[in-house]
């Protein structure tokens, strides 16, 4: 069982993948020859040919229109949208049609698609290359949301994507693409879609998070141990459909909860985890739930990215406010 | 019924100063040497910009970098066409033609190091900050130049876009509505060969970009992007056109990037050495030099002059660069509303709190490492 980063784990589900299971195509811009930005498309062009691996022109739209257009014929089209910041051109096809086609087509047609992109800030990116759009993905119906946060997660949720009938859009965490390794098992196996994680048992808080703020809340737990809270890190792996079982069961145990996330707060997943965990735990809770989150501003420049995004100081503080409510 | 032939369309290419320095004398356009030495002038300095820059990210000192090598005549001519009530569109590799506008070098800087202030115009100018979505800000040409038809300015929107940016819808949208209104916007399609990993001939299978205008009702011609001659003869003739109110133009202008797409990419993955040395004979800047000296508008002290200057501009600009405080931090719930609304004030005060109570947490910028970009 080798070590890999997350980069090389989505490489691998995609190779192994692609191996048995003619119906799949990558398509998307620069992941042929140059294996894609992130190289998570490394050598696939090479082995298993431009008719498979396909270099598109530069037109988001288009790539995401052309997938659902294979989809419809029968394929598994996986396609990758360069950075985050690009797939606000996306969203004609993503709200329009690949999340309608079911159910406008009565049932004959469903866009069973994959829709990669990186994910989420924190390297010094240039404008526009660290943006957390998921919940405008989340928002809308007919899609399945999934963001793994360790390698061997991508793997198997990336698996678990291929064989649901259902479009995908499927996020990658940007920061922790290569500074994460674990044993990743050589053989293919599933991540179900819609089951979170217990990324870290503990009974006195509950941090629901997802992508590669997990890590940061991981961080924080660490921190908080030492001063006697035992914090328990929910990785939620999937956003659409959220596990609200996980959830509340971990809530029901700590009473308190704590929802981290890169993006925006207002209207954001952490404001729909909220109003779940109010609706159905009201009793359980011993404060009310609070949202470590980006600010409702614009991400800024690099220079100042430290001080938008949630670091384990400020998510630590806010287990601190909900324990001492 | 007969097969009859109901329209017709050509696509011409524009070459007036050669490789070699030699030009065509019936096409040179009427330049007065002290333009043509501003244009030199400008050449060098950004390209001694680009230089520096460059080496600023590999030293640490600059985030991710567009570099501009090889496309200084077609970045710096276009907007040196322009009048001041014009406006300029740019692009993100777009140094060059907002350097030539007026903005100072040292935002690109700031920018390109990651702080917001960089992306400051200076007070007085039309032009907008350029887009980093590809093609995404083409329709606001347009927007800009109809905006100056109503207003009945004789103003014209000069817009850049890259051989990549040609595919988007937005670039037909864009043209299409210019069309349709007969807009004074003019469509600068800088034709470096490569978007990323994508080469020319992969990205379209039109024999040229310049006649994807020809589908809208938009004038389109070709010209050799290294040619400072035969940029500015055509940008003129399209500026002219857009101000008599006979519409807008497509010009492709045929370049090369020289660099990586960024300073995060190696291009050496998917293109040849062999045509990176043909383009390198090609360049834009050595055959002006040869021209001016031939006709001796330069002399060689004049040149060693101008690259001298040059250079101290670029190290005064990266000195105050390395000079500028910090951006504050509160500057991220600024000009988010005209007036900000009560969720921004009050995450302003839970971050103010929370500032106060911990370290700064001031760093330098720290060199390229694990987990940055990309």
């Amino acid at each position: 069982m080798p070590e890999l980063n997350l980069a090389q784990s989505i490489n691998q589900a995609l190779h192994q993948a692609m191996k048995t299971d003619d119906r799949i195509v990558i398509l998307g811009e620069d992941v042929g020859v140059n294996g894609g930005v992130f190289r998570i498309t490394d050598g696939l062009q090479k082995a298993f040919g431009a008719e498979r691996v396909i270099d598109t022109p530069l037109a988001e739209l288009g790539i995401v229109g052309v997938s659902v257009g294979m989809a419809a014929y029968g394929l598994k089209p996986i396609c990758e949208i360069q950075f985050d910041g690009f797939l606000p051109s996306v969203m004609d096809q993503v709200i329009n049609h690949f999340g309608r086609l079911r159910q406008r087509s009565q049932g004959k047609h469903a866009a069973g698609l994959i829709l990669r992109s990186p994910h989420g800030g924190m390297v010094h990116a240039p404008e526009h290359h660290s943006e957390s759009p998921e919940a405008y993905f989340a928002h809308t119906p007919g899609i399945k949301v999934v963001i793994p946060s360790t390698p061997k997660d991508a793997k198997g949720l990336m698996l678990a994507a291929i064989q649901c009938p259902d479009p995908v859009v499927f996020f990658e965490p940007k920061r922790i693409y290569r500074s994460i390794k674990e044993n990743v098992p050589d053989e293919s196996y599933e991540v179900a879609i819609g089951k979170a994680r217990v990324a870290r048992e503990g009974k006195d808080a509950t941090v629901i998070s997802w992508g590669a703020l997990v890590h940061t809340c991981l961080e924080a737990a660490q921190k908080l141990q030492g001063e006697g809270v035992d914090v328990e890190v929910i990785d939620l792996r999937t956003l659409s459909p959220i596990d609200i079982g996980a959830i509340l069961t971990s809530v029901s145990k700590t009473g308190h909860a704590v929802i981290a996330q890169e993006a925006p707060k207002t209207c954001s997943l952490a404001s729909e985890i909220s109003a779940l965990i109010h609706e159905r735990a009201l009793l359980k809770l011993q404060a009310p739930v609070r949202r470590v989150t980006g600010w409702d501003t614009r991400t800024p420049l690099f220079r100042l990215e430290k001080y938008y995004f949630p670091d384990a100081a400020r998510i630590a503080a806010a287990v601190r406010e909900t324990m001492s409510f | 019924m007969p097969l009859t032939k109901i329209a017709d369309f050509k696509i011409e290419r524009l070459e007036i100063l050669g490789a070699d320095g030699r030009c065509d004398e019936a096409l040179v356009p009427v330049i007065s040497k002290e333009k043509m030495l501003e244009i030199y002038r400008m050449l060098v300095l950004i390209r001694v910009f680009d230089e520096k820059a460059f080496k600023l990210q590999r030293q640490g000192r600059l985030g991710t970098y567009p570099q501009i090598l090889g496309q200084e005549a077609t970045q710096i001519v276009p907007p040196m066409c322009l009048e001041k009530k014009d406006w300029l569109i740019p692009t993100y590799r777009g140094q060059g033609s907002y350097f030539a506008r007026g903005m100072p070098l040292v935002n690109s800087l700031l920018y390109w190091g990651g702080d917001d202030r960089g992306a400051k115009l200076p007070d007085g100018q039309n032009d907008m900050i350029f887009a980093i979505p590809v093609g995404s800000h083409l329709t606001h040409a347009v927007g800009v130049a109809m905006a100056a038809q109503y207003r009945k300015d004789s103003a014209v929107a000069l817009t850049y876009l890259g051989d990549g940016a040609s595919s988007k819808g937005d670039f037909y949208e864009a043209m299409n509505f210019a069309g349709v209104y007969k807009a004074p916007v003019i469509f600068f399609v800088e034709n470096n060969q490569w978007a990323i990993s994508v080469s020319r001939k992969t990205q379209t299978s039109a024999q040229t970009i310049a006649q994807k205008a020809i589908g809208c009702g938009l004038s389109g011609i070709q010209v050799d992007g290294n040619d400072v001659f035969a940029v500015y003869r055509a940008v003129q003739e399209a500026i002219a056109r857009a101000r008599r109110g006979d519409g807008a133009s497509v010009i492709e202008a045929e370049t090369y990037r020289l660099g990586d797409h960024t300073t995060a990419d190696d291009s050496s993955r998917y293109r040849s050495k062999e045509e990176i040395d043909l383009w390198k004979d090609r360049d834009p800047i050595a055959r002006f030099r040869v021209f001016l000296t031939a006709q001796n508008v330069l002399t060689e002290d004049a040149d060693l002059e101008v690259r001298r200057a040059a250079e101290e501009k670029v190290r005064s600009a990266i000195d105050e660069y390395e000079s500028v405080p910090e951006p504050n931090p509160l500057s991220m719930f600024e000009l988010i509303y005209g007036e900000p609304t009560w969720n921004i004030l009050e995450q302003r005060a839970e971050f103010e709190r929370y500032w106060a109570s911990g370290s700064s947490r001031r760093e330098t910028l720290a060199s390229a490492g694990e987990g940055r970009f990309p």
